[in-house]
């Protein structure tokens, strides 16, 4: 196995624009399959839109994103196929609110995946045991807390069985007491082979989990480095006062 | 005893807005018919220069009455029964018709007489259309040779006169009818030279336009619709010829030929005498005569069949192309993919707004279906239809609209392609949002049929008029209908309300 065979994502010079507003400047990143990934940075430096561009949610208006060395802004790539590599995780959730818990589970892998209706519950079954939801399984979303929703939504993404999950500020829509609950089950997935991306406000938890920490800044990767070298040893100077703040 | 308790006050609420209707109506009629009306200030022809004068849209009555009394107030029913019927209410000094069938009025009428002197002649033709000359020969021809032969005279007879009843025309045995159809536009609401009775236009014009057509070698087809539309059916092809009382005028002569005259009639004026007609509300005879005899309940109930039948499928294509078309406009919202259809379908929602049904109808079946001998009811269904769609497009867009992007992103993300997305997340969503909307249209849409007899189809409206023009009784027919018509928005409401109820899976 040569070791361009263990990088997932790579991409290269990746811009985003709105109209005038330049969101994203030339971002260069590879990551390794397995790897945390935690996206720190001050509000609208960009982090979120990174995201969303390597999942296609949003349209790249320049460089090149390769997924398992396939470019996902070719035309000719079938862009639903190589999102079943990559979950989602939403700041607000977004489950489906006229679904019950085990149908938002069971619907992607029966629909997407064609896999029996059997399989696809047992599957879901084993996941909300893991995350402690046993017992919803037949509530609608509106009965859930939010923290509860938000577990529930790592186990839908998970229910397809990706190569990566990319979570979007997931506990930024949280009460602080549920904080706690969502990232013990990220911090559970951390290290059993996924790979994970997030862009995140807890410090504590880049510090702990992350293999490798981004700090984003106007739109281009400012430093990163393992959680050591960027939180107890910063060079960038914006970094250094963003850290002030955050800490 | 386990009580449903929310569905019992429901039915007792029902009801008792049910008992309220039935209530208010008979106080508002029982008190106006109590009072009499009293006598019409017309007593002779002279007295029509100030008077406020009802008559039939574009018969000679209004030609006449409108260019010699530049100062009356004049009033134009679509039908003679409607001008009687405001004579009776007060609502017009007197009314100029056609001797028949005014005398047909008064003989129901108690309340209402003819003045001695008459108005004026007219001579009856046959319209046809300006460019079928061939047509016009033949017919000509045909009346010749009725008048020789007496058959002429002997229709005629059979309904006025001393000699009622006496001959009934019937087709002569081995009559060649291979020449093809020939349709015959009228307005079956002028006895006696065009009524229904059980179920069957009859009459003058009728019997002769069999003869005609037996003569012709032709099958006859009797078309009813609305008088002020029978040229327009001729002149536009819809018909072969016009057959209903009409006489020859300046301005008819402008857009159709007339035959040569098959009889005379005189304009009469009817006034009230100030005598009681002695209808009250709560007489067993009055429904008797309205629903039991000659079986006139059916034209309701076929009637209701009709409605149900233009409701249905009108429903059905208004619900199919309103969600499809507000796919289109969705898509193009969001995506902005699909501009030019998007484009098409604003331009038709627009249109479809912003112009009256009716309208619709009417060009539906004169314009676009002109030479076409179109299925009516087909006509109706598309009409309406295509109208609902319009409606149905913006409530559903509307529906999707409302729901939060964060859904189909969700959905996107998970791998599902836009039509799926659109398919499992956003359509069940958006529906149950605009369930309430999507049942008030439908409500409209039932009720809209209504105009139907427009271009002559016997709906549950048109089978009240139809009553209505038989016995000068405005009353039951039209609340009869009304109830009806309650009916079927009460049931549809109760239905809609239980799919929201099912929809309703979010536990709130």
């Amino acid at each position: 196995m040569n070791e361009n065979n263990d990088i997932m994502i790579s991409i290269r010079g990746l811009k985003k624009s709105f109209k005038d507003l330049e969101v994203l400047d030339g971002i260069d990143i590879d990551i390794k399959r397995g790897e945390v990934i935690a996206i720190i940075g001050p509000s609208g430096c960009g982090k979120s839109t990174f995201l969303r561009c390597i999942n296609h949610l949003e349209e790249p208006t320049g460089g090149e994103i390769f997924i398992d060395g396939i470019n996902i802004n070719d035309k000719k790539v079938d862009i639903n196929k190589q999102r079943q590599k990559m979950m989602m995780v939403f700041q607000n959730f977004n489950l489906f609110p006229h679904m019950t818990i085990l149908k938002n589970l069971t619907i992607g892998p029966m629909e997407l995946k064609k896999m029996s209706k059997e399989e696809a519950e047992t599957k879901a079954r084993e996941l909300l045991a893991r995350v402690g939801l046993s017992d919803k399984e037949n509530a609608y979303p509106s009965q859930l807390s939010g923290g509860q929703k938000q577990r529930v939504a790592i186990c839908r993404a998970l229910a397809m069985e990706p190569e990566a999950i990319l979570f979007d500020e997931p506990t930024s829509a949280l009460d602080p007491e549920m904080v706690g609950e969502v990232l013990d089950v990220m911090k559970g997935l951390a290290g059993s082979g996924i790979t994970m991306i997030c862009v995140t406000h807890e410090m504590g938890f880049a510090r702990e989990v992350a293999s490798r920490v981004v700090f984003f800044d106007q739109g281009k990767i400012a430093e990163s480095g393992t959680p050591e070298e960027v939180f107890n040893n910063p060079k960038n100077q914006r970094l250094k006062d963003f850290l002030s703040k955050v800490l | 005893m386990n009580f449903n308790n929310s569905k019992f006050r429901r039915i007792t609420a029902l009801f008792l807005l049910f008992i309220t209707i039935c209530a208010a109506t008979f106080t508002i009629t029982s008190c106006s018919s109590g009072e009499t009306v009293g006598k019409s200030p017309v007593e002779k022809v002279d007295d029509l220069a100030n008077a406020k004068i009802g008559v039939q849209l574009g018969t000679t009555g209004d030609i006449y009455v409108s260019d010699e009394y530049p100062d009356a107030e004049i009033q134009q029913f679509n039908k003679g029964a409607d001008a009687i019927q405001s004579l009776k209410q007060g609502k017009v000094d007197c009314v100029v018709i056609d001797k028949l069938p005014a005398e047909a009025f008064i003989a129901l009428n108690k309340d209402l007489s003819i003045l001695d002197e008459e108005f004026t002649n007219e001579d009856y033709a046959i319209a046809v259309a300006k460019e079928n000359d061939e047509l016009l020969d033949k017919i000509n021809a045909a009346l010749d040779e009725l008048e020789a032969n007496g058959i002429m005279q002997k229709i005629i007879d059979n309904y006025i006169g001393d000699n009622k009843g006496s001959y009934k025309y019937e087709t002569p045995e081995g009559t060649d009818k291979s020449n093809g159809v020939l349709v015959m536009a009228t307005n079956a609401a002028f006895e006696p030279y065009e009524y229904v009775e059980g179920g069957k236009i009859v009459g003058i014009d009728a019997d002769m336009a069999l003869a005609i057509s037996d003569i012709l070698g032709m099958e006859l087809e009797i078309e009813d619709m609305e008088f002020d539309s029978i040229i327009t059916a001729v002149s536009s092809g819809k018909a072969d010829m016009g057959m209903a009382g009409l006489t020859v005028t300046e301005d008819r002569l402008k857009s159709i030929n007339f035959t040569d005259s098959y009889t005379t009639s005189t304009q009469v004026i009817v006034v009230r005498n100030g005598k009681s007609d002695d209808l009250s509300i709560f007489s067993l005879e009055r429904y008797e005569n309205n629903f039991i005899k000659d079986s006139r309940w059916k034209y309701i109930a076929e009637g209701l069949l009709t409605t149900l039948e233009i409701s249905f499928f009108a429903v059905v294509i208004g619900v199919g192309l309103g969600f499809i078309f507000a796919i289109i406009r969705a898509t193009s919202d969001k995506t902005g993919k699909l501009k030019l259809l998007n484009l098409l379908v604003k331009i038709y929602v627009t249109i479809i707004r912003g112009t009256p049904v009716m309208i619709q109808l009417l060009i539906i079946y004169y314009v676009i279906f002109a030479t076409s001998n179109i299925n009516k009811v087909f006509v109706a269904v598309l009409a309406f239809g295509l109208n609902s769609a319009a409606y149905m497009t913006e409530i559903v867009r509307s529906g999707i609209m409302s729901i939060d992007n964060g859904q189909f992103e969700a959905g996107r993300s998970l791998g599902f392609n836009y039509v799926q997305t659109m398919r499992h997340f956003i359509l069940p969503q958006a529906l149950k949002n605009v369930l309430p909307a999507i049942g008030n249209e439908l409500i409209v849409l039932i009720k809209e049929t209504s105009i139907s007899g427009y271009i002559g189809i016997m709906d549950m409206t048109r089978g009240a008029d139809y009553i209505r023009s038989r016995t000068y009784d405005a009353f039951p027919p039209l609340i009869a209908v009304a109830l009806v018509y309650l009916l079927i928005v009460m049931i549809l409401t109760a239905l809609v309300g239980k799919l929201e109820k099912k929809l309703k899976t979010d536990g709130k």
